[in-house]
């Protein structure tokens, strides 16, 4: 979209917002995820003639088996790596908690999505003002991690159920591998959903970012977008350009 | 049509012209000169009607295309005119009075299996399928031909064309286990097949997957017991070994994973709590991503109409 140009010269062109080990974890979690989804698909609907047809494009039955088991492992190992790489930033300090940058739902999110629906529907003229995560960015992270607990418990228990069965209480296995399954293939079902209507929508489709946004591969985002999408960020990041202030751009 | 008289056309012509074209090489042959090229139905006494055509190629081509027709009907001699009349032996005649009510057209030949097939038929018959036969007098009960098909064109179970085949098996077990008349008759878990289709091992199995089991690699075939017999492969004590199979180290905890039974209601209410979140997520995503799209084309279209000022 072409916007004005309402940053001042002062400022930096761009900003990185995702660093290189960030940008590593999401192409692998993205490549494994549409792996899991396409192989996966098959299985759960394989009543469904298609289904045999689309199995035997990935090879078939054992081929696409095969394919489901290395990408979930991929894609656990790559969460894991996710959570470790956090604790190691959080325990240095390179990372801190902090209300406008951090990924925690706070009581904000709650009242950006109130207020976003209003502005939706005209009721205020106001939209929300986002910190560097907003809402849509925060339910898209933590989808992955209700996501990782779920499909990835349930998925690693039937990948290797000898191994789950020796830690599952007695009183449970008249029900728990049913539990299980259903668990894999309805949140699985759950997790495609969302990716294709949210996580598409906002990242891939919306008129603004269309085809997609360029911070998955670049990592970077110009100080232009992030002063309009992330204006809370902004201003701690460029704490000189604040509305009222000399140079400020906000005026025109 | 329903005469009780034969209704029978045989085409002379083909018949003279095969008998004098072909070295007659076994009795077979000289009775599938008539047979291979009749074609129509004959009423028996019962009131069954019965196929005179059997195709000559295609019973050469089954696993019994080198046996004579006389080795299992045994009561047709040489002369076709003088039949039936053969000698049967004793242990043959016994047991074609046993499951004579099983066969649709020559007792005596649905017995004959047993000479060749001696330790398969006994397992068959000791087994439920069998018991209901011979004690029960039952008529539905599976015997040889209702899972392997038509004697004359009994292929190997490798052959794709095979009733009993890796790919086929499942339908040919859920001709009958999967009928509610029957399965409410014999009072026996109506599900079985309905919940192995909806199963990993089914559903792998349906998409080809060499490696699921169908019905047979749990329960046995011809030697098939009640599962609450315990020489019953899936009975509860023997489930560890048949499982293990092919899951190398199954436990007591894991085997309880592989069952017929339908979905309990924990499982159940969880499946609906997850359904209620995917739904209610669903609910949420669609309608801001709608509302966001209009509120786009609204804020545009004011956008140009302010610029045209």
């Amino acid at each position: 979209m072409n916007q004005e140009n309402t940053v001042p010269k002062n400022i930096p062109e761009e900003v990185e917002r995702f660093n290189i080990i960030f940008r590593i974890q999401h192409i692998i979690m993205f490549t494994t995820f549409l792996l899991l989804s396409f192989t996966g698909w098959g299985l759960k609907y394989a009543e469904v003639d298609v289904s045999s047809w689309w199995i035997r494009i990935w090879g078939g039955a054992e081929v696409a088996g095969l394919i489901h088991r290395i990408a979930g492992i991929g894609m656990l190992i790559d969460f894991a790596w996710h959570v470790l790489y956090l604790i190691y930033l959080f325990s240095t300090g390179k990372l801190k908690v902090r209300a406008r940058t951090t990924l925690i739902p706070i009581w904000k999110d709650v009242e950006d999505v109130v207020q976003n629906f209003a502005y939706f529907l005209g009721l205020t003229r106001n939209k929300p003002r986002f910190c560097k995560f907003n809402y849509a960015q925060k339910f898209d992270y933590w989808a992955v991690f209700w996501g990782m607990f779920i499909i990835g418990s349930s998925g690693f228990a039937l990948a290797f159920p000898i191994l789950i069965s020796y830690i599952v209480p007695e009183f449970t296995t008249g029900w728990i591998w049913q539990a299980i399954s259903i668990m894999h293939s309805d949140e699985a079902l759950l997790a495609i959903v969302f990716i294709l209507f949210w996580h598409f929508y906002n990242e891939h489709l919306k008129p603004e970012v269309f085809p997609m946004s360029w911070v998955w591969i670049t990592g970077k985002i110009s100080t232009e977008e992030l002063k309009h999408k992330h204006p809370l960020e902004y201003e701690i990041l460029f704490p000189e350009d604040k509305p009222g202030k000399e140079g400020a751009s906000d005026a025109k | 049509m329903k005469k009780t008289s034969t209704s029978i056309s045989i085409m002379f012509a083909l018949a003279l012209l095969l008998a004098f074209c072909t070295t007659v090489q076994a009795s077979s042959s000289s009775c599938l000169v008539c047979h291979n090229s009749m074609s129509g139905k004959i009423a028996l006494e019962s009131g069954q009607e019965i196929d005179l055509k059997v195709d000559g190629e295609k019973y050469q081509a089954s696993v019994h295309g080198f046996m004579a027709c006389t080795e299992c009907h045994i009561r047709f001699g040489e002369d076709p005119h003088k039949s039936p009349a053969g000698t049967v032996p004793e242990n043959i005649d016994e047991l074609s009075k046993k499951i004579g009510h099983k066969a649709r057209v020559d007792a005596v030949a649905y017995s004959a299996c047993v000479n060749c097939h001696e330790g398969i038929y006994d397992m068959v018959l000791e087994s439920p399928h069998g018991e209901n036969i011979v004690s029960k007098n039952e008529m539905d009960a599976a015997l040889c031909l209702d899972c392997h098909g038509s004697p004359h064109y009994i292929v190997t179970a490798e052959n794709e064309g095979s009733r009993v085949n890796q790919w086929s098996i499942v339908e040919t077990c859920g001709h009958c286990h999967g009928d509610k008349e029957l399965t409410e008759k014999y009072n026996i878990e109506t599900n079985v097949l309905t919940s192995y289709i909806e199963s990993f091992h089914g559903k792998k199995h349906h998409l080809g997957h060499k490696g699921a089991p169908t019905c047979v690699n749990c329960h046995g075939a011809h030697d098939i017991k009640r599962k609450d017999d315990p020489s019953s492969p899936v009975f509860e004590a023997n489930k560890k070994a048949t499982c293990g199979k092919c899951h190398k180290g199954a436990t007591d905890k894991f085997v309880a994973a592989i069952t017929h039974k339908p979905v309990g209601p924990i499982p159940h209410y969880m499946e609906i709590g997850l359904i209620l979140l995917t739904l209610s997520t669903f609910a949420f995503i669609i309608s801001h991503v709608i509302l966001e799209a209009f509120s786009d084309i609204r804020d545009a279209l004011s956008k140009k109409k302010e610029a045209r000022k």
